[in-house]
């Protein structure tokens, strides 16, 4: 329930407020991605995976949205998937999978050939996302351990 | 064991669902029977959209006034030394010419193009997550806003609408690798056309169809026009060139131009509602820079 609700707090931020600011270097931070992966580490791979699903769909349709439906559902799923299951500690799994998401968008886009998946998307614009994103990840990590450690000793 | 092989399931029934629809909404287009669960979610998030965007739009102009405060303080002292300027050019009783210059500035593009506008606000903008560049306003069909009109602000040429709810509208922007606007050089027959190359809005790419035509450097280019005005209307300021591209033994010219609204910062944006009876042409160009 948490989970679902920040995810979608952080969807209307980032289409709010986030993209709309002109930060250096022209980009900005995948909130939702976080979102989908901090959930995703405190409920496990199942229902990581169906999380990830039901926030790709919402990225889907809501709006200001060009792209196909289902692009995104496929694409946070696996990205929920793996972060629930973890590969190794959480810090490493939420950089994996900060650097997974928009390489596996960008593949998804270039299978169903979407014109805006070139490779300067890949070299210019991709980077500076994951930049940015492992930059407000750490707030991330830091809550999803802190209930861990609230969890063990009580 | 059991728990990870059921969420193996799971994701791989979620996975065949994802890309079902990706394929159901590729392959029919138009007539996408997803249309009514966008429909239902530019309704639900649009209206959410619109109410919250004045709640966040000075959080907004906040961050963006931190963001810019170097760049203010060098508009400070370019204001201050215009100001002894104009100060000095009172005295020169020069100012009477400047107001009238700066009047005819004021009475607006659509005033000089006779384009029939809609103002609205911008709401909410994709960027993230996501490769398009694509903004929501906050006018709809109840406006008389349809999809395919043109979207322009006071310096120029933004984008097209996409989709209209009742209320909220999306507009992809001339940023957007996947849109195309024809236009035409100033002054010249010569037309080509614009795409966008990402790059968050700061450049576009203008291809001249004859690769024997001039292109220098400050040339600017306006919009050509669609058949009756759908989805662009003729006459719109897009750019001023920046760089022209050597392309030997191509059909077509390269140049990449730098477009005359910001359209990283967009807040107040017009939509075309009725296009002008004639093709104003060039008279909407903003002057030359330089000129000034």
């Amino acid at each position: 329930m948490i989970g679902g609700v920040s995810i979608v707090l952080a969807l209307l931020t980032q289409v709010m407020l986030v993209n709309r600011v002109p930060l250096p270097a022209g980009g900005a931070p995948d909130l939702v991605l976080l979102a989908v992966v901090g959930a995703a580490l405190a409920k496990g791979p199942a229902a990581g995976a169906v999380l990830g699903f039901f926030a790709g769909l919402l990225v889907d349709v809501m709006p200001p949205t060009a792209h196909l439906a289902g692009q995104y559902a496929f694409v946070l799923a696996l990205v929920g998937y793996v972060a629930g299951r973890g590969a190794g500690g959480p810090v490493t799994t939420v950089v994996l999978c900060v650097l997974m998401a928009p390489l596996l968008a960008a593949a998804v886009g270039g299978l169903i050939s979407d014109p805006r998946v070139s490779m300067s998307t890949l070299t210019e614009q991709v980077p500076v996302s994951v930049v940015y994103t492992l930059l407000v990840s750490p707030i991330v990590i830091w809550l999803t351990t802190r209930g861990r450690h609230a969890r063990f000793p009580t | 064991m059991k728990d990870s092989r059921r969420a193996r399931l799971i994701l791989g029934a979620l996975l065949t669902a994802a890309l079902i629809i990706l394929t159901i909404d590729h392959r029919t287009g138009d007539s996408s029977p997803l249309r009514p669960l966008r429909a239902a979610g530019a309704y639900l998030f649009g209206t959410a959209e619109q109410f919250g965007g004045g709640l966040v739009r000075p959080v907004g102009g906040f961050v963006r006034a931190i963001l810019n405060a170097p760049a203010a303080k060098e508009r400070i002292e370019a204001l201050r030394a215009e100001n002894a300027q104009l100060r000095s050019g009172l005295l020169a009783d020069k100012l009477d010419s400047d107001r009238a210059k700066q009047l005819k500035q004021l009475l607006g593009l659509s005033g000089t193009g006779g384009y029939k506008v809609v103002p609205a606000n911008v709401v909410a903008r994709r960027g993230q997550p996501g490769f398009e560049d694509a903004v929501q306003i906050d006018v709809g069909t109840t406006d008389g806003v349809r999809p395919e009109m043109t979207v322009l602000n006071g310096d120029g040429l933004i984008g097209r609408v996409l989709h209209a709810s009742a209320t909220t509208s999306t507009v992809v922007l001339l940023s957007d690798p996947a849109s195309a606007a024809g236009a035409r050089l100033e002054g010249g027959k010569e037309i080509g056309v614009v795409h966008g190359v990402g790059e968050h809005g700061r450049l576009v790419q203008f291809r001249l169809l004859d690769s024997t035509a001039p292109m220098t450097r400050g040339g600017r280019i306006v919009s050509f026009g669609s058949q009756h005005g759908s989805p662009y209307v003729p006459g719109v300021p897009i750019g001023v060139i920046e760089r022209v591209e050597s392309t030997p033994g191509e059909l077509t010219r390269i140049a990449y131009a730098r477009p005359y609204a910001d359209l990283t910062a967009l807040d107040v944006v017009g939509v075309v509602v009725a296009a002008p009876k004639r093709d104003p042409r060039d008279a909407v160009l903003p002057p030359k820079e330089g000129a000034r």
